[in-house]
């Protein structure tokens, strides 16, 4: 019986790596690393161009409104303000290709140092909304969509509606005054490192991340539980499946939720940016020390060179972090990993 | 009449009871809620008696709720709560209704006209609208709103800058599935003008998607608005906004919560109702 | 033959089964769907019966209930679905069950393939790994050997470098590989009744000859009953036993292949064996097609469904019902004004076997219990 045998690299049984290594996913991993070099350094000039539209000046509000246009001028020649701005983006530039982030121009500390630590804060503070979010999600949808229509399902859909119409900063002042302000259970604001203890720093980090997880945490339900249902009545491999006499946590799991994780990680990636931006306003509630706190007073500083590097590093991460979705779904989807040649 | 047949029946979702009845109704309740939200902050005031919603005695401040003219109280300014929150809400939805048109005109337009010249403009368009999506937006809109100092409209200018770009992409994710179509080769083979095809051909059929993204997006809108005032950005004191109401009854979270509350309530009442109807709107509308 | 009323069809065996109880038995089914507060009646009292090692083809256009009933015998239409009558499955009746014994007999009693397998193959699964499922679903095997068996499996639908072939995934293979996989998963714990539900319809002619010889060469060598259901009466002459056509969710003829295509009866069946292409036809002559559509099953008229498009409708035809009854040996039909015995049957058989290349049953190992030999 002569079959047409399609041309494609033959798999075998070696492992992964080797397949993505011989795979068109690595010429897209490779393509997509040099487009965000271009779309990371266009966020830094967008945003050194808004920047320094800025009417009002840092030297100004430094010295306060009494301060002379001569010693005002004389502070902006000090911290470089006056020369042009595509000279003073160079230089940033320059500096930061070398990890040099420049000086705060109000406490003229090296802007490097307290990013830093900060990085630390933010990041747990995202960290721990993710795994909050999605370690919520994905049981709730499975179990929501074992049994459309019953009560788990009605009752988790009305949360998750109703959820995306709260604004996480409005849902993090209510937790404040459920858990903190009548049953004090949780601290209303402050944060402790973990040097300090693990139990107390999550304590200090819990009402915060969840604050930022919720919203997310709605999405994630809504789109997983639809996604699900739809293929689980929509589908025919599911038909295929159940006509093998497997049960139905068995076709839920290995080929509903299989195939609905590579949707997820989409929509994962699609909300990154808000994930990322809800620590402006959440460390403003709580008191944190991430880097959205410091955006902030820079901002209300105008400190231009914090403000810059702050907006740049987020800008940074967001990219990476699509970056890494984009990856994750060309790897672990077999129709892009094997695609047909 | 449409044939059914068996073939059909094989693809069918699980039996929902009184289906009917829940059309109406989830129609009904979001479309209730935003007459009454809209009524509430652009009527009331006007044919009610509502106090001013600044300039109130400090004497007053922080009166109960059902006090005598204070429906709902007054706060630590002297000023009654009930009235802020109906201006607040005007102030809020001004600025979501501004984000959103400028958003559904501008964005759309340039979306659906870039997809259809395609080639390099659309190319170039589409780089500049990835970076500007690649951006935690709220970091922006805060710098934006600050370096144009806080008040309505350039919190409106900051919203839209942002806005803009989503549905630019919507538009043209719509547009070139549009360009696919059958009938589009046709108008293109009678010799359609450009414009006659955007306009009558293109424009009616991306605009439900539109139409759905904004409603969507007005609820986004609003928060974010909520979220710049909260942070003294965006619309400024004294003047009422439910995200400057919030940040300032959050000083006094244990002593007076309600003062959160309230503006909290208004807002999630509000987001839910264009919520629910964008939701609506998009599962009615997806079924053609 | 009278024709009074309507009697339960008292099925005997036809033609060559050594009697005894039937693998399969299914008596007046009727599946009725209520959607977007429609009913529509999907089947409307089917009833046959086959013996283990026999093939039976339902044959009909889609819409006339021929897969609806099949995926009611295993329990997988959706929950609008109502289901009467019986079906009994080695004695054991089906209907009705609950899901978890339901799911006992699928895979292991009865097994099926489905139409379009690059829907039907789960695109994110390895097929190894899709036919060690249906292979464990029903025995506690180990890995290795789960393995094994999957790649005797693969080996026996004919797939070339099967044990490549079980780590790659559906969209790696063609439509007639992919076709080959659903078989063997279908196989994998061996049915005695295997449903092909259109499982060549999604494929070229060559490839579906190549599948269809394959599942006769497997009813040969396990033995299994075959459904296979289909629009092709090409193919029902060709390979099937026994023959029911339906139409509007009822079975409208039903005999062995031999006696159906020799002596069409039903209006309905001549109408479709004459739509067949003939080779000694006059060039650019029209097709005989017959005008109209099925009809609307929400909304059936009264008497014989087909009444309205039957070029040999009468009055009675359009007021009441016939019954499906064994009106002569072995042939039942549903019919007021039947045909006869003309030349344009026996032509219709000759270009039912001319249009498929002749091609025969193959003589073989003879399945069990079957006395009729090759067909001319």
């Amino acid at each position: 019986m002569a079959e047409p045998l399609i041309a494609t690299p033959a798999p075998g049984r070696g492992g992964a790596l080797v397949t993505v290594l011989r795979s068109p996913s690595l010429r897209l991993v490779g393509r997509r690393l040099l487009l965000a070099v271009p779309i990371v350094l266009g966020v830094s000039i967008l945003t050194f161009l808004v920047l320094s539209l800025i009417p009002g000046n840092a030297a100004q509000l430094l010295l306060g409104p009494e301060a002379t246009p001569a010693q005002i001028a004389a502070l902006n020649h000090q911290m470089g303000l006056d020369q042009p701005a595509v000279l003073r983006y160079l230089h940033w530039l320059g500096g930061a290709l070398h990890g040099d982030l420049g000086k705060s121009l109000v406490s003229q500390q090296p802007v490097a140092d307290e990013l830093g630590s900060r990085l630390g804060v933010s990041g747990e503070l995202v960290g721990l909304a993710f795994v909050f979010s999605l370690g919520a999600a994905i049981p709730l949808a499975l179990l929501a969509a074992r049994r459309p229509n019953k009560l788990i399902d009605r009752i988790s859909m009305l949360v998750s509606i109703t959820g995306l119409s709260v604004a996480n900063y409005v849902f993090a002042l209510l937790l404040v005054l459920l858990f903190a302000v009548q049953l004090t259970v949780f601290p209303a604001m402050g944060y402790v490192p973990l040097s300090q203890g693990a139990g107390a720093n999550l304590q200090s980090m819990f009402l915060p991340s969840v604050a930022v997880a919720f919203p997310l945490f709605c999405l994630y339900t809504r789109f997983l539980r639809g996604d699900l249902v739809d293929q689980l009545q929509g589908e025919d491999y599911i038909v295929t499946a159940r006509a093998k006499g497997i049960g139905p946590w068995q076709v839920l799991l290995r080929h509903a939720f299989r195939n609905s994780s590579f949707g997820l990680i989409t929509v994962v990636g699609l909300n990154l940016g808000t994930l990322i931006g809800a620590t402006v306003i959440i460390e403003q509630i709580f008191a944190l020390p991430g880097i959205g706190q410091l955006l902030l007073q820079a901002i209300n500083t105008r400190d231009y060179t914090v403000v810059q590097d702050c907006v740049v590093v987020f800008a940074i991460v967001a990219v990476l972090a699509n970056l890494v979705t984009d990856l994750l779904y060309a790897v672990l989807d077999p129709r892009i990993r094997y695609g047909n040649g | 009449m449409a044939m059914v047949d068996a073939s059909t029946v094989l693809r069918t979702e699980e039996p929902r009871r009184g289906r009917t009845w829940l059309r109406h109704v989830e129609l009904a309740v979001p479309v209730t809620l935003l007459v009454l939200v809209l009524g509430g902050c652009f009527l009331w005031p006007v044919i009610g008696a509502v106090p001013a919603p600044v300039g109130g005695n400090v004497l007053d401040s922080n009166l109960p709720m059902f006090s005598p003219g204070h429906l709902l109280g007054t706060d630590p300014n002297g000023n009654d709560v009930w009235s802020r929150i109906l201006y607040g809400g005007r102030n809020s939805l001004i600025v979501g209704v501004s984000v959103n048109l400028l958003g559904l005109l501008v964005g759309g337009t340039l979306g659906a006209v870039s997809a259809f010249l395609g080639g390099l403009t659309d190319t170039i368009i589409m780089r500049v609208l990835d970076v500007l999506i690649a951006f935690p937006s709220l970091v922006l809109v805060l710098a934006v709103a600050q370096s144009l100092g806080p008040s309505q409209l350039n919190t409106i200018f900051a919203l839209a800058f942002f806005s803009v770009p989503a549905f630019a992409r919507i538009a043209r994710a719509a547009t070139l599935s549009l360009r696919e179509r059958p009938f589009m080769a046709a108008a293109a083979l009678c010799g359609t003008k450009t414009r006659r095809m955007l306009f009558r051909h293109i424009a009616p059929n991306i605009a439900p998607q539109l139409i759905t993204f904004s409603m969507l997006g007005m609820g986004v809108t609003i928060v974010i608005e909520g979220a710049l005032s909260f942070l003294g950005l965006g619309i400024p004191a004294p003047a009422p906004s439910w995200g400057n109401m919030i940040s300032e009854g959050q000083q006094s979270l244990s002593a007076t919560p309600m003062l959160v509350v309230w503006p909290c309530v208004a807002l999630f009442l509000t987001v839910l109702a264009f919520n629910l109807l964008g939701e609506t709107l998009r599962s009615r509308w997806s079924d053609r | 033959m009278s024709v009074d009323e309507v009697t339960e069809p008292a099925l005997t065996g036809h033609d060559g089964g050594v009697g005894s109880v039937p693998l399969l038995e299914v008596t007046d089914l009727r599946v009725r769907f209520s959607t977007r507060g429609r009913r529509v009646q999907a089947v409307n009292g089917l009833s046959y019966r086959l013996e283990a090692g026999r093939m039976l083809a339902i044959i009909g256009e889609s819409g006339s209930g021929k897969s609806v009933s099949s995926r009611a015998l295993m329990g997988l239409l959706p929950g609008t679905a109502r289901i009467s009558g019986s079906a009994r499955f080695q004695g054991q009746e089906l209907l009705g069950l609950s899901e978890r014994e339901m799911r006992r007999h699928r895979g292991a009693d009865i097994a099926m393939v489905f139409q379009d397998p690059s829907r039907s193959l789960n695109p994110t699964m390895r097929i190894g790994t899709q036919i060690t499922e249906a292979v464990r679903a029903h025995a506690g095997l180990t890995r290795k050997a789960a393995y094994d068996r999957a790649v005797e499996l693969l080996h026996l639908v004919r797939l070339p470098a099967a044990e490549r072939r079980f780590h790659e995934y559906p969209h790696q293979l063609s439509g007639g590989m992919r076709q080959r996989v659903m078989i063997a998963i279908a196989l994998a714990a061996n049915p005695k009744l295997l449903i092909a539900d259109e499982a060549t319809t999604a494929l070229d002619v060559t490839t579906q000859a190549q599948i269809m010889e394959l599942l006769l060469e497997l009813q040969q060598r396990l033995d299994t009953a075959i459904i296979m259901i289909s629009h092709d009466l090409g193919l029902a002459a060709s390979y099937a036993h026994d023959v029911i056509v339906m139409y509007a969710g009822r079975a409208v003829e039903y005999a062995s292949a031999k006696r159906l295509f020799g002596h069409v009866r039903m209006p309905y069946t001549q109408a479709l064996l004459g739509a067949i292409p003939r080779l000694d036809r006059p060039p650019h002559a029209d097709l005989p097609v017959t005008p109209g559509q099925p009809p609307d099953l929400t909304d059936l008229p009264p008497g014989c469904p087909f009444a309205p498009r039957c070029f040999r409708a009468g009055q009675e035809c359009r007021e009441q019902e016939p019954p499906f009854t064994e009106h002569e040996a072995g042939h039942w039909w549903s019919c007021w004004h039947p045909c006869e015995d003309t030349v344009g049957a026996v032509q219709a058989v000759d270009t039912v076997e001319a249009g498929t290349g002749g091609r025969h049953r193959r003589t073989g190992v003879a399945p069990h219990g079957a006395t009729e030999g090759p067909r001319a």
